[in-house]
């Protein structure tokens, strides 16, 4: 045998020994256990050989064997984490094991960060960012803290909203996602070591586990009704004004069919296709529930000017708002968050569920007033973002404005100091001089006890759509939308005819 | 075919048949086992190579005689006896992966039941009679390949139209035959967890359930209320139990668009695998008519694997557009998260198709003399679907799979300005550019050597510039709306444009050119077998891509649906219940690669030793005869 056929057989060899090792996995080529080069150099050396020395057919075999490697080297640059998490017991003598193992669930089994970043640096995300969760849960919501807030959250994503986030996030606990307990504490260990403190004990699950699986089917939805009358009760009720449904008659749709945009309300053709029975029971019961992003109907004041119409996008710094003139001439507005106008709040409950997120309020033991961005409140008590610190202040104590407009026309703007319109006199203080006012010169009196920015995003559909139909109705109409899967929604022929004719 | 083969093939359809007739009573009785392990390798593996090699050849055998009997349709009008010869030749490489294939798919069921049991039980409880129905098609479509491939000579002449008939038969039942075994796996992913009229097959079981939820009902007031309208949840929320009808089952979310994909997939596959046989005979041939003949063969098969490749990303965007609307989790984790990279690898391998499919052609035409005036036009083409494949690669949504130092090694979880381009508007922009610059380079090569002699030619030619610039700017315009709208109005309304911009381009362009060219004359002949070896190396870099391209979008399918058998009604408990990282699951489409493509190699050369064999023996024949005359 030549030397030359040697060095082929050789480099064949090699070839062939360091592909195998190189998927495998295998360490790299020991020589006086000194890792000399990885499999990956050897693989490209002994091709190079191949491919010059050899002819046809093992070139060939070269050169596929190759591309097939160089595919799997490309995957191997990849950098990624895997999803196997095997997670039986949790050892609580070592917390920050258990919080790398919730690490692990965070980012495999429990998809949390294909919606949540933990970098501030990062590009805001679809849920919120988690940077520093482990220290920052502790003032979302006032009495509550870390940890039960993060349970709360994992179990009962819904219940507390973070501003400017919507309702998306599944209940991780429930399939397909499917956290077990000592999953969901692994991922709560980790989400306080964020910035927090670590807390070993256990705790309880919020939910029944074994209580919803045997109410779940004990109580599978039933409908009764009958898609066809459903059908027509989507015209009766005018629902098909704004809604588009393919193979129903649309005035909007007849209206608009050039124009895309101008379409008011989400196309329902699909909608069985990718809701549950429960998310359309909610839309028509309960309709600004959870609002279809582009469809939401919105009223803001900028600068001084009005503007009414659907909020087609929203963050952090800027809304979108499309509006309407008479003439049904379109228009689309860029309003910065900070341009809007503060508006006058005379009652300081529900303040976030009325939509303000800034207000500005003064103190009765402070001699300026206060603005920040409204973090979280409680009947007594509203939380506020300051220049980045969280500061929480009384709902009651607090300065109010009175704006006093008498029969002569005059508006008396000031600190409320005693007395209302049932009295005989109120008492102001105006930059700080006291004014009495006789009540029988006053034709209206407001109370002012703050001011704030606001952005309410409403549905557009009446809120009293629910009592407008009859049970029966009701149950037709929700029949006929479960039906509208997309895939099987065929005209009939009697459909094709009606239309045709029109 | 010796006997002996024919009795291998049908020892294996038996074997495929009886492992799927007992599969149902084989699962049913060990229902208490979950899961068995499988040696060495474990269960999943194991599966997974069955299951991929098996697919690699079914979508061989189905591809395959899908543009074979096209070919020899068009043999048989022209009158033109290549191409009815180069048809037959397609099918000889088919019969001998059939067999393989269902040996493999004997082996996949054996495994699944095997290592799967509760699954496989599970599954069979619903598509029982699919699986019935998939044996009686399998029959079918063993039968009529025989006699399609059997009676190839025999049926020539005036009988060739029955001919056809059979070839046409033999797709038909292959098409069937692939589409019912997609219900089973589409189920898998996406299994129809929306409601469904309350039918008499699926009334007895829900009276059941809400007599077992409430022991207090009797079954006539459980039916109280109940019409012919009443509309049930598909699954029991608790055991999963599926109360829908089969047609529910069969017709789910991604069945359509995961048949429509594989069927046009399997086209591109089989022209691209032929394209590659071709190429390695093109290598190694001795004669100037072998060459002619395989360059010939090559052009056939990769001009095919093209037509199959240009629809194929519109049909994927499609099938990812309904796994969205089927579970919008699953559609983030496609592209928005846990897959994230393994779409950007996905992109390298459809660049490399791209770029070697137009290489090819650029080559082929350097065989057309008269071709050269198109060649100025090579470096800015080149250069478009470059920057065009570099677009498509771009990154964007990474933060969510990368640590915050490797997000800063990056700068960001996006590139400031580049990281536009990793939006799905700016992808789909390029993608149509890619496509409509491969159609041009096509258009080239079909011109070369041609001079049309129609009075409007120039006219046309015009018309057809035109078209090609207006398209292009519609491409990119609306590419520059989608990043102005919301994505519902991107994905349902700017998409599609494009799509249509692209497609509409192509069909009226080749009807223009056609009519052009019709009565073109001709300055040079193309030169068959005058190819560089170059460029039939570029055909197995297609094949091998393609090959890898379907293994590594099979692990996407799969992966999807994460920790689940079926994705939120059955859970994966076994050891292997989490998706393997795109490294893990690469090298392992590298090791079905190897396996694939010996196993191909083995069959072809065990056609090419009987071919010898055979040739041999009729030289021999011929020298004793010409010996005898000569005595």
């Amino acid at each position: 045998m030549s030397r030359n056929t040697l060095i082929k057989i050789a480099s064949l060899i090699l070839m062939v020994v360091s592909f195998i090792a190189y998927i495998a996995g295998a360490s790299a080529f020991p020589i006086a256990s000194e890792n000399l080069l990885p499999w990956s150099v050897w693989f490209l050396i002994s091709v190079i050989i191949n491919i010059v020395l050899w002819s046809n057919v093992m070139k060939l075999l070269t050169f596929s064997l190759a591309v097939i490697w160089f595919y799997a080297f490309v995957a191997g640059l990849v950098p990624e984490s895997s999803t196997a998490v095997n997670l039986t017991s949790l050892d609580w003598s070592d917390p920050d094991a258990v919080a790398e193992q919730g690490a692990l669930v965070f980012n495999g089994k429990g998809q949390c960060s294909a919606c949540h970043t933990v970098d501030t640096s990062a590009p805001k995300g679809r849920c919120p960012d988690l940077t520093d969760i482990g220290l920052n849960a502790a003032s979302r919501v006032p009495g509550m803290d870390v940890r039960t807030y993060l349970i709360e959250s994992l179990y009962e994503p819904a219940n507390y909203l973070v501003t400017g986030y919507g309702k998306i996030m599944p209940e991780v606990w429930k399939a397909p996602i499917a956290l077990s307990k000592l999953e969901i504490q692994a991922v709560i260990a980790y989400l306080e070591s964020l910035g927090g403190e670590i807390d070993p004990t256990d705790f309880e699950e919020p939910i029944d586990r074994a209580d919803t699986a045997v109410a779940a089917a004990a109580l599978p939805p039933l409908l009764t009704g009958d898609p066809e009358l459903g059908k027509k009760v989507f015209v009766t009720a005018a629902c098909n004004a704004c809604h588009v449904v393919q193979g129903v008659e649309s005035p909007a749709a007849g209206e608009t069919s050039a124009d895309f945009e101008v379409v008011t309300a989400p196309d329902l053709s699909e909608i069985a296709a990718f809701n549950d029975m429960r998310y359309l029971e909610e839309s028509v019961l309960l309709p600004s529930v959870q609002i279809v992003s582009g469809y939401g109907a919105v009223t803001v004041r900028a600068n001084g000017i009005t503007y009414q119409g659907t909020l087609v996008s929203q963050d952090t710094e800027q809304i979108v708002v499309r509006t309407k003139t008479a003439d049904g001439v379109e228009e689309e507005h860029t309003i910065l968050l900070s341009d809007l106008d503060e508006e006058p709040i005379e009652e300081l409950s529900n303040l976030q569920a009325k939509g303000y997120f800034t207000l500005t309020l003064t103190p009765t033991d402070a001699s300026a007033s206060v603005t920040g961005e409204i973090v979280s409140e409680t009947e007594e008590t509203v939380t506020l973002k300051i220049n980045g610190e969280d500061k929480t202040f009384s709902k009651i104590d607090v300065k109010s404005q009175l704006t006093v407009v008498t029969f002569d026309g005059d508006e008396i703007v000031g600190e409320h100091i005693s007395g209302t319109i049932d009295d005989d006199e109120i008492v102001l203080n105006v930059d700080g001089s006291e004014v009495v006012i006789d009540t029988f010169d006053v034709e209206e009196v407001t109370f002012t006890r703050a001011s704030g920015k606001k952005l309410l995003v409403t549905s557009p559909m009446p809120e009293n759509f629910p009592l407008l139909l009859s049970v029966s109705d009701m149950t037709n109409l929700l029949s006929f939308l479960s039906t509208l899967t997309g895939a099987t929604a065929e005209a009939t022929p009697a459909e094709v005819e009606d239309a045709s004719a029109e | 075919m010796s006997k002996k083969r024919l009795y291998l093939i049908l020892g294996c359809v038996l074997v495929a048949y009886v492992l799927l007739a007992i599969a149902p009573v084989f699962a049913q009785d060990l229902t208490e086992a979950e899961y068995r392990p499988f040696p060495k390798i474990g269960s999943r593996n194991a599966a997974w190579i069955a299951a991929q090699l098996h697919l690699l050849f079914g979508s061989f055998i189905l591809g395959v005689p899908m543009f074979a009997v096209i070919i020899e349709f068009i043999g048989w009008k022209t009158k033109d006896m290549r191409y009815d010869r180069m048809a037959q030749e397609f099918i000889k490489l088919c019969m001998g992966a059939f067999s393989t294939t269902a040996l493999l798919g004997g082996v996949l069921v054996f495994i699944l039941i095997w290592c799967y049991p509760k699954v496989m039980s599970k599954l069979s409880g619903i598509f029982g009679p699919t699986m019935i129905f998939y044996v009686i098609l399998f029959f079918g479509e063993t039968f009529t390949l025989y006699l399609y491939s059997y009676g190839w000579d025999k049926m020539q002449g005036r009988h060739k139209g029955w001919h056809l008939f059979l070839g046409v038969l033999l797709n038909v039942f292959g098409t069937a035959i692939m589409f019912v075994s997609n219900s089973w796996l589409s189920y898998q992913t996406s299994p129809a967890t929306q409601y469904g009229i309350l039918s008499e097959g699926r009334r007895k079981s829900w009276i059941e359930e809400k007599l077992a939820a409430d022991p207090s009902l009797t079954p006539e007031t459980a039916m109280e209320g109940v019409t012919s309208h009443t509309m049930v949840p598909l699954h029991n929320e608790t055991t999963g139990e599926f109360m829908g009808t089969l047609w529910d089952a069969v017709n789910n979310f991604t069945w359509m668009p995961v048949n429509i994909h594989r069927l046009v997939g399997n086209i591109a596959f089989g022209g691209s695998i032929v394209a590659a046989y071709a190429a390695f005979r093109f290598l190694v041939a001795k004669t100037k008519e072998d060459k002619a003949h395989y360059d010939w063969m090559g052009y056939t098969g990769n001009f095919i694997a093209l037509c199959g490749l240009i629809p194929l990303p519109f049909l994927g965007y499609w099938l990812g557009r309904e796994i969205y609307m089927f579970n919008n989790t699953m559609g983030i984790n496609m592209m928005g998260s846990l897959f994230s990279w393994l779409f950007i690898l996905q992109a390298v391998m459809i660049g490399v198709l791209f770029i070697g499919a137009n290489y090819y052609l650029w080559a082929g035409m350097g065989r057309i003399s008269g071709a050269e005036i198109y060649a100025r036009y090579r470096p800015y083409m080149i250069t478009i679907i470059v920057i065009c494949v570099a677009i498509w690669m771009t990154p964007r949504t990474l933060s969510k799979i990368s640590s915050a130092s490797e997000l800063s090694a990056m700068g960001g979880a996006n590139h400031p300005h580049l990281g536009l381009f990793g939006l799905m508007t700016a992808k789909n922009t390029a993608v149509n550019i890619i496509i409509l610059t491969t159609f041009l380079s096509f258009l080239f090569y079909r011109r070369s050597g041609k001079t049309p002699t129609a009075s409007w030619g120039k006219v046309g030619n015009i018309a057809i510039s035109s078209i090609f610039f207006l398209a292009t700017v519609s491409i990119v315009v609306i590419g520059i709306v989608g990043f102005t709208v919301p994505t519902d109005l991107r994905v349902n309304v700017l998409t599609p444009y494009q799509v249509l911009v692209a497609l509409a381009v192509m069909a009226v362009v080749t009807v223009v050119d056609i009519f052009m060219y019709r009565k073109a004359t001709t300055s040079g002949t193309i030169q068959w077998g005058e190819m560089t070896d170059r460029s039939q190396y570029v055909l197995i870099l297609i094949a091998i891509t393609f090959t890898s391209l379907m293994g590594l979008m099979g692990y996407a399918r799969s992966g999807l649906r994460e920790a689940w058998h079926i994705f939120g009604v059955m859970q994966d408990t076994s050891a292997d219940a989490f998706t393997p990282l795109l490294s893990e699951a690469v090298n392992m489409v590298a090791v079905i690669m190897v396996a694939f493509f010996a196993l191909v190699g083995f069959i072809f050369w065990l056609g090419l030793w009987g071919e010898k064999k055979k040739q041999a023996s009729t030289d021999a024949a011929e020298a004793a005869i010409t010996a005898e005359g000569d005595d």
